[in-house]
């Protein structure tokens, strides 16, 4: 009974988080995250401008 | 801007010709941030595009620019005149109006016309404009090239004159705060640096003119020493003061088409803590002589290099 519990406990903290990512983080992004925390990849950002002051 | 930061972020320049190009980039995430026009930042959010302003990119660096023979002497010489502006949302246009109101003169007074900056010299020199209002280097550039003569910097006739900000997406502010945080120090810190000596700024001159702008470093050292206050960067943070100066103007003048509060557009919180200005400009103005002549080494071809006081921060 009580590892029923735990694992359902479990099956729904990863679904609400799967759910959470699918809607608000987007898979992507939390990769790219990832990446960067690992240091696989450093974060990136483009700027844009014209050539005046 | 540089591709590889003390912490190991990439920040990457991407150049752009026009303005409209610019916006659409922004508005589509193509870019995650910008340097843009003031009022078009403004005009950005109240369209419903999630930007703010960070900070800005710089401070005066424009100027009113009319043919290097012209017989216009005054701002009131312009009246039925044709001058080219960046944009209508630019506040180089807000200026033009403002001075108008200030003498009395109705906004009809003077055509304005909007030219992509790099043109305005052209546009000057082939007589389709009869003045322009640009930031630099083009009023640079028309002086340089014989075409034009400096009726006023803007440093004279609206102290502190606001021209490009950095703008950033809402969504890079919510999910990448330490990006942008860092993004925002290196401008701040380059900004301090510039105004620290004369090398500094000619050093800058070869690197962004070579690698970024694409134009002569020459060019640029003409921007930043002739006079050495034509364009500054030492007290880049958004004031409340002066945008709602820029607010009022936009709206009073039908820029924009409603007033927005402060706090709707601009996002202070990156900007360094305890961030003043560190140097005087009272160290580049002493070598301000000697960085003409550097420029005309014809005027003094055995000139040393200038030697600068000691430092004293303020």
């Amino acid at each position: 009974m009580k590892f029923k519990v735990f694992v359902g406990a479990l099956m729904w903290a990863l679904s609400i988080s799967a759910l959470h990512v699918q809607l608000n983080v987007g898979w992507g992004s939390l990769g790219q995250r990832f990446k960067v925390m690992l240091g696989i990849e450093r974060q990136e950002l483009l700027v844009g401008f014209l050539p005046v002051t | 801007m540089t591709t590889n930061s003390d912490t190991g972020s990439v920040f990457t320049a991407r150049k752009f010709t026009d303005w409209a190009t610019v916006k659409e980039a922004l508005m589509s995430k193509k870019i995650g941030a910008s340097f843009i026009l003031a009022p078009m930042a403004m005009q950005l959010v109240a369209d419903g595009v999630p930007v703010k302003i960070v900070y800005l990119g710089h401070r005066d660096g424009s100027a009113i620019v009319v043919g290097k023979d012209s017989n216009i002497q005054t701002f009131e010489d312009l009246r039925g005149k044709v001058v080219a502006v960046p944009n209508r949302f630019a506040n180089q246009n807000l200026l033009l109006r403002k001075m108008m109101r200030e003498r009395g003169m109705p906004f009809d007074s003077i055509e304005t016309r909007d030219v992509p900056p790099p043109e305005h010299p052209t546009a000057l020199q082939a007589g389709a404009v009869d003045a322009f209002i640009v930031g630099e280097p083009f009023c640079a550039k028309a002086e340089m090239d014989g075409v034009g003569r400096v009726l006023y910097f803007t440093k004279d006739i609206w102290p502190g004159f606001i021209s490009c900000v950095l703008v950033v997406h809402d969504d890079f502010i919510r999910e990448q705060p330490e990006l942008v945080s860092e993004l925002v120090s290196g401008i701040s810190k380059s900004g301090l640096w510039l105004d620290e000596s004369m090398d500094n700024r000619f050093d800058a001159s070869h690197v962004v003119g070579t690698h970024f702008y694409f134009q002569k470093p020459q060019l640029l050292q003409w921007v930043l020493s002739r006079p050495v206050d034509r364009v500054t960067y030492g007290d880049l943070k958004p004031l409340r003061e002066n945008f709602d100066e820029i607010m009022d103007l936009a709206f009073d003048t039908g820029i924009l088409p409603r007033r927005l509060a402060f706090e709707e557009y601009v996002d202070t919180s990156f900007v360094p803590v305890g961030e003043r200005k560190a140097w005087g400009l009272e160290a580049l103005s002493l070598t301000e002589e000697a960085a003409r002549l550097r420029l005309e080494p014809n005027v003094a071809p055995d000139l040393e290099k200038p030697t600068l006081p000691q430092k004293t921060p303020r």
